[in-house]
C-alpha cells in the first residue's frame, strides 16, 4: 500500500512539474486532502462502495470544480475512479513531501484554530527549521480543534504549544 | 458257720432234754460256744473285717472323688461365671467407649461443621464487602471520567469561544518565542 502511495505521489509530482503547475497541485491537493480528513461524510461517501462512480465524480465537479485547477480537478478524478479515494490524503502528503524534497526541503504541517499570515508562516518556517535542523516548508491547516496556539509537526517530530494540549492535561489530570 | 449252727443245735436239744436250767447253759455246752465264737471271730476278723474295710475305703475314695470333681466343676462353673462378668463388663465398657467415641466424633463434627459454615459465611460476607467496592470505585472513576470530560470539553468550548483575534495571536507569538528560544 505504502508502494502505491508513493507511486501515486511520484506519478502525480512529474505530471504536475510537466505541466509547470507543481506548486498550486501540490497546494490544492493539500487543500483538498485536508478537507477529506475534517470531513468523514465526506471521505465515507467518496468511499461507498454502493455509490456509483458518476455520482462521485460529479460531487468532486460540485466541490472543486471552479475553485481548483483542471489539472488537480482532473487529478483528484483518477485517483477516485481508481477507486483509491481512501488513499487520496496520504497521496497527497506524500505529493507534498516529495515536491519539498525536491527543492531540498522538509515539510512542516501547521495546524492553528486560526489562519496566519505571511509574516508569522516565514518565523514559523525559520524557528522550526532551526529547531529540527531541516530546511522546512510550512503548509498551514486551519483546525479548530486546536482552539488555540499551534501544533507544528515535522516528520515524526511534533511540537505541541496548543491550546488542546492544555486541555487535554486537564481532562488526564481531572481523570486520574 | 455250720460248727456253729450244729453247736447252737446241740445247745438247743440240751435245753429240751432239761428243763432245769433254761437260761443258764451248761458248762460243756459254754466251752464249746465260747471257742465256737473264738472261731468265728477269728475269720470275721481275719478275712471279713479286711474286705469290708477294703470296699468301705474304696467307697470312700470313690465319694471323696466325686467331691472333688464337684468342687472342681464349681471352682470351674464359678471361673467361667468370673470370666463371663468380666466379658460383660468389658463389653458394657467397650460400648461405652463407642458411645462416647461416636458422641465426641459428633461433637467434632458439629464443630468443624459450624467452623466452615462460619468461615463460608466471612468469605462470602468479604466477597461481597470487596465487591460492593471495587462497583463503588468503578462508579466513581466513571462518574469521574464523565464529569472531566464534559467540564473539559466544556472549558475548551468557553476558552475556544472567549479567545479574540488578538489573544490568537499572542498565543501564536507566545509559541514563536518559545520555538525561537529552543
Amino acid at each position: 500500500m505504502q508502494d502505491r502511495i508513493t507511486g501515486y505521489a511520484n506519478g502525480i509530482f512529474e505530471l504536475a512539474k510537466a505541466e509547470e503547475e507543481l506548486e498550486r497541485v501540490e497546494n490544492e491537493l493539500f487543500t483538498i486532502a485536508q478537507a477529506l480528513d475534517d470531513s468523514p461524510e465526506l471521505r465515507s461517501t467518496l468511499t461507498d462502495p454502493q455509490l456509483p462512480m458518476e455520482k462521485k465524480q460529479a460531487l468532486i465537479d460540485d466541490l472543486i470544480g471552479g475553485r481548483a485547477s483542471s489539472l488537480s480537478v482532473d487529478l483528484v478524478q483518477l485517483i477516485v475512479s481508481q477507486g483509491r479515494s481512501s488513499e487520496l490524503s496520504d497521496i497527497a502528503r506524500a505529493l507534498v513531501k516529495a515536491a519539498a524534497a525536491s527543492r531540498d526541503k522538509a515539510v512542516a504541517e501547521v495546524r492553528s484554530a486560526v489562519p496566519l499570515d505571511e509574516q508569522t508562516i516565514e518565523r514559523l518556517a525559520a524557528a522550526l527549521g532551526r529547531a529540527t535542523g531541516k530546511s522546512v516548508e510550512v503548509k498551514v491547516v486551519v483546525d479548530e480543534s486546536v482552539i488555540g496556539g499551534i501544533v507544528a509537526r515535522v516528520g515524526d517530530t511534533v511540537i505541541d504549544g496548543s491550546l488542546a494540549r492544555r486541555v487535554d492535561s486537564l481532562r488526564q489530570a481531572v481523570e486520574s | 458257720m455250720q460248727f456253729l449252727i450244729a453247736t447252737i443245735l446241740y445247745a438247743e436239744e440240751g435245753e429240751s432234754s432239761s428243763n432245769v436250767s433254761l437260761v443258764l447253759p451248761e458248762t460243756a455246752e459254754l466251752i464249746a460256744g465260747i471257742i465256737a465264737f473264738a472261731i468265728v471271730f477269728f475269720f470275721v476278723w481275719k478275712w471279713a473285717l479286711p474286705t469290708l474295710n477294703k470296699t468301705l475305703e474304696t467307697r470312700q475314695q470313690a465319694v471323696s472323688g466325686e467331691l472333688a470333681g464337684a468342687e472342681k466343676a464349681k471352682v470351674e462353673a464359678e471361673s467361667l461365671l468370673s470370666d463371663y462378668n468380666a466379658q460383660l463388663a468389658d463389653a458394657k465398657s467397650e460400648g461405652n467407649r463407642i458411645l462416647e467415641d461416636a458422641r465426641v466424633t459428633a461433637e467434632q463434627m458439629k464443630t468443624d461443621l459450624l467452623a466452615k459454615a462460619e468461615s463460608e459465611a466471612d468469605n462470602i460476607r468479604s466477597k461481597a464487602r470487596d465487591d460492593a467496592s471495587a462497583e463503588k470505585s468503578r462508579a466513581l472513576s466513571d462518574a469521574r471520567t464523565q464529569v472531566g470530560d464534559i467540564s473539559v470539553e466544556l472549558a475548551g468550548k468557553i476558552v475556544g469561544e472567549e479567545l479574540d483575534a488578538d489573544a490568537h495571536q499572542d498565543l501564536i507569538d507566545r509559541y514563536l518565542a518559545d520555538l525561537e528560544t529552543l
